[in-house]
């Protein structure tokens, strides 16, 4: 297969809350890849710091400081790029016990550097479908001048035209009903599964090699999200497209990911096929995954467990960050053994089985 | 036997709308039913489910039971009393009975406010007590919601999603209302907050004998915590009965759907086709078809040819009991 | 270069912190400006009500006329009678300030009553009070104050109650505003579940919880808004009448002599007005993004 399309390494990206006078490690040393063809579902609670990840590959972060340390590789059709390449010139960090405490950095130069940095990839190279697809199309611009805009753009159809048919065709690839009707609508009079696939034949129709595709069906009816959910498997077994799915609900993430990454507090905590790490009953496993997979309200699972098994606590705040394990404070497996160390050093993401990798002490040494 | 503490007769809610500088030129309004005559009734120490996608009148029902909406028609009994018919006066002492749980997390909470206030305010809106008993009954409700003492003196800005709801939950209780409509009560909430929720609803129907109305557009969690479920398509129930017959032996072909939608996301193996839905079309409020309004999206009515019966305007099919207390409104339930 | 610093190694509880820790240092100088501004108003409003002054501000020096500062212990000098500046300018406060704050307790009573029962009652509430603003609005404030100075007599009072009645148009549109703005949240919707009074939900929700701050913020521009209005009046002769101060008149008669190169009787009032009106101005504005502007919902 060769070096992996996407590969971001020990990211860090936060941001700055005046009021408690701290940082928000909203991601704290995130390491992912995604193979040519292959989905990675990334899963994790609000506030772990998943859409975070995918904007800061995107170059997306505005606020301050942002994207201060990692590295992200992308390797697209045009060759490798590594899209924070020169970021230590723009950041000093310094560190006290071992954890980040002051940050200084040139942001409008930084923010300068990645407009240069991505303006070949955006599009292009990396596309990206967001939660709320009505609020990312122009609501001024009819669905299918957007599209046409886009290839223009990103692909070698130049011609107005041509272009105008390969937008139609992809209206209609995505599956949408009557799209020569559709083509001169405007968002507003779109539904919203609609606009989701306009969304999408937008993103595709640029022919990216990655696709980041951000909680794609929160906010839909349940009937429409299986249809997109069947719109992307489609899609995905036609086009061989590289995803990243991001997505809080475990049912999506199954039924598209060939790999996934659990993500919890800022940090990948497990890592794996997804057959793997999605199944309940496979060990080794990390105590998040465990717990987060037996708290989905389903029959199956009150039959396990008597009631829903619930995960004790809070979401985790990224400001108030623990020294030891993240979970540790809600983890209902540490054993006395490694308590001490659980409270007080992270664990390490550690593979424990062919391509699979935990970040928990139960599977230390 | 338990009582019945909520029925609800032939409900109506619709909404009017003017539909543009023509028609009010013309006096004429148009009218979008979002309840179009609903019945049930929900006993004591029961919870009925109320489930539907967007835009299918539930959570207008549970609205309406609280009076914050008014109706078109129809009655409305709580605990014998017809709610429609009261005045706001007559229907204060009523609220200390039933409570309602908001889908917006924050809809509890004044901004300004602490939760210590919050709480105080819903004891002694209906009670006089003093200030050690206010006290008193504060601990024991944090208590039953499971919060921690320290965020007495927070304000919701400074609570996490699941932390606003317990203080959400334990104002509804607070007030010492045995009934409550829990409008979409874990949507705003992370998965791992979600069961957190429902097992502490759970609990409190089982510790102080509530009544729930659980209105959700997630059919399963519905179906877990609901002794009834009542499954709603554009402002009609298509089908009622008790949640386990819901579960297992759905007969509304839109039930299925809904269960089939659940099932598709999950598998990896694709769906018989015969289960998918049909057409992609939204349903427009405004043009409602005649007959069943389930119809243009309908499988079923798809495979039998596209009977006439289903849609002709003098026979849209009325909810009819199939035995054991299960409804469904169709002609040709599976 | 942009500089963050973490303090506490372990970020604390959630801290309470004070509105204006972090607020802008540019609103804190015009709060810090204002307040002093105000500070002084009630200082000298008090003295001159207790008539504890350097001098009889009434009192005429012949041997003194448009005596320039420090002369003979006359600290800002002597008017074109010889009498002291300084007193003056605090007896002058008595001209606005009680006045003023008439004018202010109209306009925002009225305003808020007739904002809340708009934004609240809606239908045909709304409709009238809109009119009734509307109707307000379309008369000059200037011509309506002549007219009543026409019909009855020039006496500061009648003027003031003009004043709080143009004023109150503006308070209420920003009250059924705010209202407005906060009945689309639900806890109003969710107070009104729980059973309370309407009275209660709108005094103690509404009102005190989320109206306060522009409640104040509209006092103080109200404030220098009467100031600005009396002063212009008493310039003109219609307000307040000699020989009773007001730094408008003041003004006007000092004028006189300005160009004799005798400045200070018109320009000590002039900056006095000048100084007040932008403090209370900037003390509103100030506020205005303090409050309402970052943290504010």
């Amino acid at each position: 297969m060769g070096a992996p399309l996407l590969e971001i390494e020990n990211l860090r990206t936060y941001f700055y809350s005046p009021g408690k006078q701290a940082f928000v490690r909203a991601v704290d040393g995130v390491t992912l890849a995604i193979a040519r063809g292959e989905t990675l579902g990334v899963v994790g609670e609000s506030g772990s710091g998943k859409s975070v990840t995918a904007l800061s590959s995107m170059g997306l972060i505005s606020a301050g400081p942002g994207v201060i340390s990692g590295t992200i590789a992308f390797r697209g059709d045009e060759g490798e790029r590594h899209l924070l390449q020169g970021l230590e010139d723009y950041v000093t960090l310094h560190e006290r016990d071992g954890r980040i405490m002051e940050v200084s950095k040139d942001e409008t130069g930084w923010q300068a550097h990645v407009e240069r940095v991505m303006a070949p990839v955006r599009g292009k190279g990396i596309a990206m479908i967001f939660q709320n697809p009505r609020s990312a199309l122009n609501p001024f611009v009819t669905v299918g001048h957007q599209i046409t805009e886009a290839i223009r753009l990103h692909t070698p159809t130049k011609d107005p035209r041509d272009a105008k048919a390969r937008a139609l065709d992809w209206l209609e690839r995505v599956k949408m009903d009557s799209p020569r009707l559709r083509f001169d609508n405007y968002p507003y009079g779109l539904s919203g599964g609609m606009c989701q696939r306009a969304m999408i034949a937008m993103a595709l129709s640029s022919e990216p090699s990655l696709l980041i595709a951000d909680e794609p069906t929160t906010g839909l009816d349940a009937t429409i999200q299986s249809k997109i959910v069947g719109l992307l498997a489609e899609l995905k077994s036609e086009y061989k497209i590289a995803t990243m799915l991001i997505s809080h609900d475990i049912r999506v993430i199954s039924r598209l990911a060939d790999n996934v990454a659990v993500m919890y507090g800022g940090t990948v905590v497990e890592y794996g096929p997804a057959p793997d790490v999605l199944a309940a009953r496979f060990n080794p496993k990390h105590p998040y995954t465990a717990a987060l997979l037996a708290s989905i309200p389903s029959a199956q699972n009150v039959r396990d467990h008597g009631d829903l098994s619930a995960v004790e606590g809070e979401v985790p705040d990224a400001i108030d960050v623990p020294r030891g394990c993240r979970f540790y404070a809600r983890c209902n497996r540490v054993t006395d053994d490694i308590r001490n160390t659980c409270a007080r050093q992270e664990p390490e993401l550690r593979e424990v089985a062919p391509g699979h990798r935990v970040r928990c002490w139960l599977y230390g040494e | 036997m338990s009582r019945t503490i909520l029925e609800v007769v032939d409900l109506k809610k619709h909404y009017r709308q003017r539909a543009g500088i023509f028609a009010a030129l013309q006096w004429r309004e148009r009218f979008i039913p979002a309840v179009d005559g609903v019945s049930f009734y929900l006993k004591e120490h029961e919870t009925v489910g109320l489930v539907g996608e967007s835009g299918c009148g539930k959570t207008t029902i549970g609205r309406t039971i609280l009076r914050l909406t008014p109706v078109t028609s129809g009655r409305i009994v709580f605990d014998g009393h017809d709610v429609t018919a009261m005045s706001t006066r007559e229907l204060r002492p009523l609220r200390s009975q039933m409570q309602m749980i908001f889908q917006d997390l924050d809809a509890a909470l004044n901004p300004k406010m602490r939760v210590r206030d919050v709480l105080r305010e819903a004891i002694i809106t209906h009670h006089r007590l003093g200030d050690g008993e206010v006290t008193r009954r504060t601990h024991e409700l944090l208590e039953q919601v499971n919060l921690k003492k320290s965020k007495l003196s927070s304000f919701p800005r400074e609570l996490s999603g699941g932390e606003k709801r317990r203080v959400g939950i334990a104002r509804a209780l607070a007030v010492g209302a045995h009934f409550i409509v829990a409008d979409e009560p874990t949507s705003a909430l992370d998965v791992s907050i979600q069961a957190q929720v429902v097992n502490l609803l759970r609990d409190l129907q089982r510790q102080l004998g509530l009544s729930y109305l659980f209105i959700s557009h997630d059919l399963e969690v519905v179906q877990l915590v609901s002794h009834k479920v009542a499954v709603m398509y554009l402002g009609k129930i298509v089908e009622m009965g008790l949640a386990n017959r819901i579960a297992r032996a759905a007969r509304h072909p839109y039930t299925h759907i809904l269960w089939s939608a659940l099932v598709e996301k999950k598998s990896r193996e694709a769906v018989p086709v015969s289960a998918r839905t049909g057409a992609w079309g939204v349903f427009d409020f405004e043009r409602p078809t005649s007959g069943c309004r389930f119809a243009p999206r309908c499988a079923v009515y798809e495979a039998r040819g596209r009977p006439a019966v289903c849609t002709d305007a003098a026979t849209e099919p009325l909810l009819r009991e199939i035995g054991g207390g299960h409804y469904v409104a169709c002609h040709f339930p599976l | 270069m942009k500089h963050y610093v973490q303090v506490a190694s372990e970020a604390g509880e959630s801290s309470d912190r004070p509105v204006w820790k972090d607020a802008d240092t540019l609103d804190l100088a015009y709060v810090g400006y204002g307040l002093l501004i105000v500070t002084l108003v009630l200082v000298s409003y008090v003295l001159g009500a207790f008539k504890w002054l350097p001098y009889d501000p009434e009192y005429i020096r012949v041997d003194l006329l448009n005596a320039p500062p420090g002369s003979a212990g006359h600290l800002l000098g002597t008017d074109f009678l010889g009498r002291d500046i300084l007193s003056r300018l605090i007896v002058s406060i008595q001209a606005y300030f009680l006045p003023g704050l008439i004018a202010i307790v109209i306009s925002l009573v009225l305003g808020t009553g007739l904002g809340t029962a708009a934004a609240y009652r809606g239908g045909k509430v709304e409709v009238l009070v809109t009119y009734f603003n509307n109707l307000v609005d379309s008369f000059p404030r200037l011509v309506l104050i002549l007219l009543v100075i026409a019909a009855f007599k020039p006496d500061i009072y009648y003027i003031m109650v003009v004043v709080g009645v143009t004023g109150v148009p503006v308070c209420a549109s920003l009250v059924a505003g705010k209202i407005r703005f906060l009945r689309q949240k639900n806890f109003i919707e969710a107070a009104h579940v729980l059973g309370l009074p309407t009275h209660v939900i709108v005094l103690k929700h509404i009102l005190w919880h989320h109206c306060t701050p522009l409640l104040v913020i509209q006092a103080t521009l109200g404030m220098g808004e009467a100031i600005l209005i009396e002063t212009s009046l008493s310039y003109l002769g219609f307000g307040v009448q000699e020989p009773t101060p007001s730094w408008g008149n003041m003004v006007q008669a000092g004028a006189n002599y300005f160009f004799q190169g005798k400045f200070w009787p018109s320009t000590a009032p002039a900056l006095a007005i000048l100084s007040t009106i932008l403090g209370f101005h900037l003390l509103g504005d100030g506020l205005n993004s303090i409050l309402e502007g970052k943290r504010g919902t």
